[in-house]
């Protein structure tokens, strides 16, 4: 995972300086010497636009046909949007960090104006853009027709299985596959400590599965009750770094030098455990190898990334890998590496035939990368006029994301130390954002309750952003902040943030703690500067907070010294519809102001927010999640 | 080794295991992908099914529990005159973001208008609880599925 990791963040950075507008291509152009075409007139009418970019449900096809047909001045009908092929399309970067709307889109309407032969359209006179075009994968999704990367078949293709050990991690020593080979047609493939068997069919293959006899040499885990020690032990100084996307170290003023002359000081330590993406399909891989050159077809949100790993991982050019992408049935930041569909090229390699590779929602669950555990320990100061004038907030292993305070404080260090975690982790929608929020959003609720202040009012007093006090103040009055007490079990909390270029502010009102814990309401307000879909915008940040819910309430991977314990869905609770409290959002429409993307900042808002108004209802103050345990 | 099945008002015979799970013969023999793989072990309702006119979770019962009797997947619920109500209620409300867990959602909406006409957005909720959509669409799915009551009202007219 090491080299692996090292490419990760090599094409980070090409990803990162391109957009800086050094020039550097993501990758160069490797089939064929013809860079690739973003628009071109295809037949009867229609336009073919090209991109790198993948829908995964967020609404990536729309809003990028939105922008070409806005360009091309025709209606969404008239262009058909080819995404995702790496044989085909250009690197748009992987579909991460909210970027299609950001980046990509600003992108094709330059390139599309440019083909077009005018300056692009003043955002005063969009026709497409701005409006709300129904989801264009929609009439497939209603009828069964869309194809997921789970439901590609291709002509002569056998099915997979893999061979695993219980332990989470462990060495393959010996396999006795007698009983396997036996069934007919099966194969069983072993390369390293990579063991599975191929199979006409995928209930041969699992048979199969079950009779290979493996000897595995397991490797002990730590006790997870020592997680957080060692996240801190094993943890590295942040250092300044200029050209990156998420800085690891932000500060202002001296930190230290403003802790020593505080008036007040308060210091507390937040914690998030690991958690699964848990996307409703699990992943699948589709690799068919002819004449030594590779196509998969997978579901991953960064297509070229995939390609570069798996070139790496099988010892071949990038030129001879194609990487298509279906569908995948939700992502959250779970789909970008190339797990499963190495899995699926070895087992074809050896089969000599197209392999399907689909996981199981047990190897989903534990097979796969979680959400980073965090620790963030917060010290911080107020002056005599109950003004926070030093902020010292580190985070522990979950990330740089979302480290930048929403708020003016004279004297601050924000900052990731980098840290060694024992379980497989990786990207997560928001990534850290969701645990910097919750820590952040919690202190300063801490200390306007410590201060005898209004949350609200501590707030506003301590941000200069007009939109981030608009999108509270706008929230707070639909919710009738201040009207009513907290108490008898009923509480009332709000959280807010700047993610992502967007402003955001949520209000909930909870009853009961502990298991019984349930939301009764959530009024919530976001500005992404110009709406480019307004529906769209609502769906997804509806979405993001009900999925902030579980994260919030109930979500955790467990683990012993020796394996991942959670393995099911009946093991692990998600936001289902009787969690779903009465749910208001508003947009604020800047047309003026450049798009941000919406897929993730609002599912930071619900940890805190929560937690808030548990403080509010009991007194007290909880800053672990999830929190209804 | 074979089964036959009465799937979307044809009988097909299918090449598998009666003792794979309907999920199984629908996706695997059929080639009717419509029907989701979420979890096996009927936590998710992305396998749902209807079973002469009951909402099934498709990865927990035998393809063989269900000979002779009529299946209806998401690829048989529109007609020549096209969209059923609740497919088309879906579309209105953009009752999904990925769509995975629509098929489901939507048989399980058509089992549940078949047994209470005009259901009460609480029972919504309770009826599809087993439902899961991991992009959190509830909110507008429940707006679908009361559109889709009153659109089957207002044609029984």
């Amino acid at each position: 995972m090491a080299e692996c990791d090292a490419l990760l963040a090599e094409y980070k950075r090409r990803d990162f300086l391109r957009v800086l507008g050094s020039g550097a291509l993501l990758s160069l152009p490797v089939r064929g010497a013809e860079r690739p075409v973003r628009v071109r007139a295809g037949e009867a009418g229609i336009y073919e636009a090209f991109t790198g970019k993948i829908e995964m449900g967020q609404g990536a096809r729309t809003l990028l046909t939105q922008a070409v047909a806005e360009e091309l001045g025709v209606g969404v009908e008239r262009v058909r949007l080819i995404m995702a092929d790496t044989d085909i399309v250009p690197d748009d970067g992987g579909t991460w960090a909210s970027l299609t709307t950001p980046e990509t889109v600003p992108a094709v309407r330059k390139e599309t104006a440019a083909f077009a032969g005018h300056a692009i359209t003043d955002p005063a006179r969009w026709k497409v853009l701005g409006t709300s075009v129904a989801p264009l994968h929609g009439p497939e999704a209603v009828t069964g027709a869309l194809q997921y990367c789970s439901d590609v078949r291709v002509e002569g293709m056998l099915h997979g299985r893999m061979v695993r050990p219980d332990a989470y991690r462990a060495r393959l020593e010996s396999v006795d596959d007698a009983a396997a080979r036996a069934l007919p047609g099966v194969q069983v493939v072993r390369e390293g400590d990579l063991l599975g068997v191929v199979a006409r069919d995928p209930q041969t293959a699992a048979r199969a599965a079950g009779l290979v006899r493996a000897q595995w040499r397991e490797e002990a885990l730590p006790a997870a009750d020592s997680l957080v020690e060692r996240l801190r032990a094993g943890a590295v100084a942040p250092v300044e770094v200029k050209e990156t996307r998420y800085p690891p170290l932000i500060r202002g003023g001296d930190v230290e030098a403003g802790l020593a002359s505080a008036q007040r000081r308060l210091s507390a330590s937040y914690w998030a455990p690991p958690i699964g993406h848990v996307p409703l399909e699990p992943r699948a891989a589709v690799a068919e190898w002819k004449d030594g050159a590779l196509t998969v077809y997978c579901g991953k949100s960064a297509p070229f990334l995939v390609r570069v790993e798996l070139a790496r991982s099988l010892g071949i050019p990038e030129s001879k890998v194609r990487v298509r992408i279906a569908m995948p049935g939700g992502a959250f930041g779970g789909k970008q590496r190339s797990e499963c569909e190495l899995e699926a090229a070895i087992l074809a390699r050896t089969a000599q035939a197209p392999v399907r590779l689909a996981w199981t929602r047990e190897e989903e669950f534990w097979v796969a990368y979680a959400r980073p555990a965090g620790v963030v320990d917060i010290e911080s100061g107020a002056d005599s006029a109950g003004r926070l004038v030093a902020w010292r907030f580190r985070n522990y292993n979950s990330g740089a994301p979302g480290l930048r305070p929403p708020y003016d404080f004279p004297h601050m260090s924000n900052e990731f130390w980098r840290s060694e975690a024992p379980y497989r982790q990786g990207s997560y929608r928001a990534l850290a954002a969701t645990l910097n929020n919750f820590a952040r959003e919690s202190h300063m609720d801490e200390w306007a309750h410590a201060l005898r202040q209004d949350p609200v009012e501590f707030r506003l007093a301590h941000t200069g952003d007009a939109r981030l006090k608009e999108a509270i103040e706008r929230a707070a009055g639909r919710f009738g902040w201040g009207k009513r007490k907290p108490g008898r079990g009923v509480g009332y909390g709000m959280a807010c943030t700047i993610e992502k270029g967007a402003r955001l502010a949520l209000f909930v009102e909870t009853e009961g703690t502990g298991a019984q814990l349930k939301l009764r309401r959530m009024v919530a307000a976001g500005d992404f500067g110009a709406a480019l879909n307004p529906d769209n915008l609502r769906n997804q940040m509806q979405g993001a907070m009900i999925q902030g819910i579980g994260g919030a309430l109930w979500e955790q991977l467990r683990f012993d010294g020796r394996s991942q314990l959670t393995h099911r869905l009946s093991q692990y609770r998600v936001p289902r519809f009787g969690d779903v409290p009465e749910i208001s959002v508003e947009l604020i429409d800047r047309r003026e102001v450049p798009a941000a993307g919406a897929g993730e900042s609002p599912i930071t808002l619900p940890a805190p927010a929560i937690a808030n108004a548990l403080f509010s209802a009991t007194g007290e103050r909880k800053r672990s999640l999830p929190l209804a345990v | 080794m074979a089964i036959e099945l009465n799937i979307n008002g044809r009988n097909r015979r299918l090449e598998i295991d009666p003792a794979a799970t309907l999920l199984e013969a629908l996706r695997d023999g059929a080639g009717l992908t419509g029907t989701k793989y979420g979890c096996g072990e009927g936590q998710c309702g992305a396998c749902t099914v209807l079973v002469d006119g009951r909402a099934v979770k498709s990865c927990l019962v035998s393809a063989g529990s269900a000979a002779g009797k009529k299946i209806v997947t998401i690829e048989g619920l529109a007609s020549r005159q096209g969209l059923h109500p609740v497919q088309q209620a879906f579309l209105d409300h953009a009752a999904f973001q990925c769509g995975f867990c629509t098929p489901g959602m939507i048989l399980g909406t058509v089992a549940l208008l078949g047994q209470d006409p005009n259901p009460s957005a609480a029972r919504i909720r309770e009826a599809l609880q087993g439902h899961l959509c991991r992009c959190g669409a509830y909110p507008r799915i429940v707006d679908a599925v009361r559109a889709a009551a009153k659109t089957r009202e207002s044609r029984r007219g």
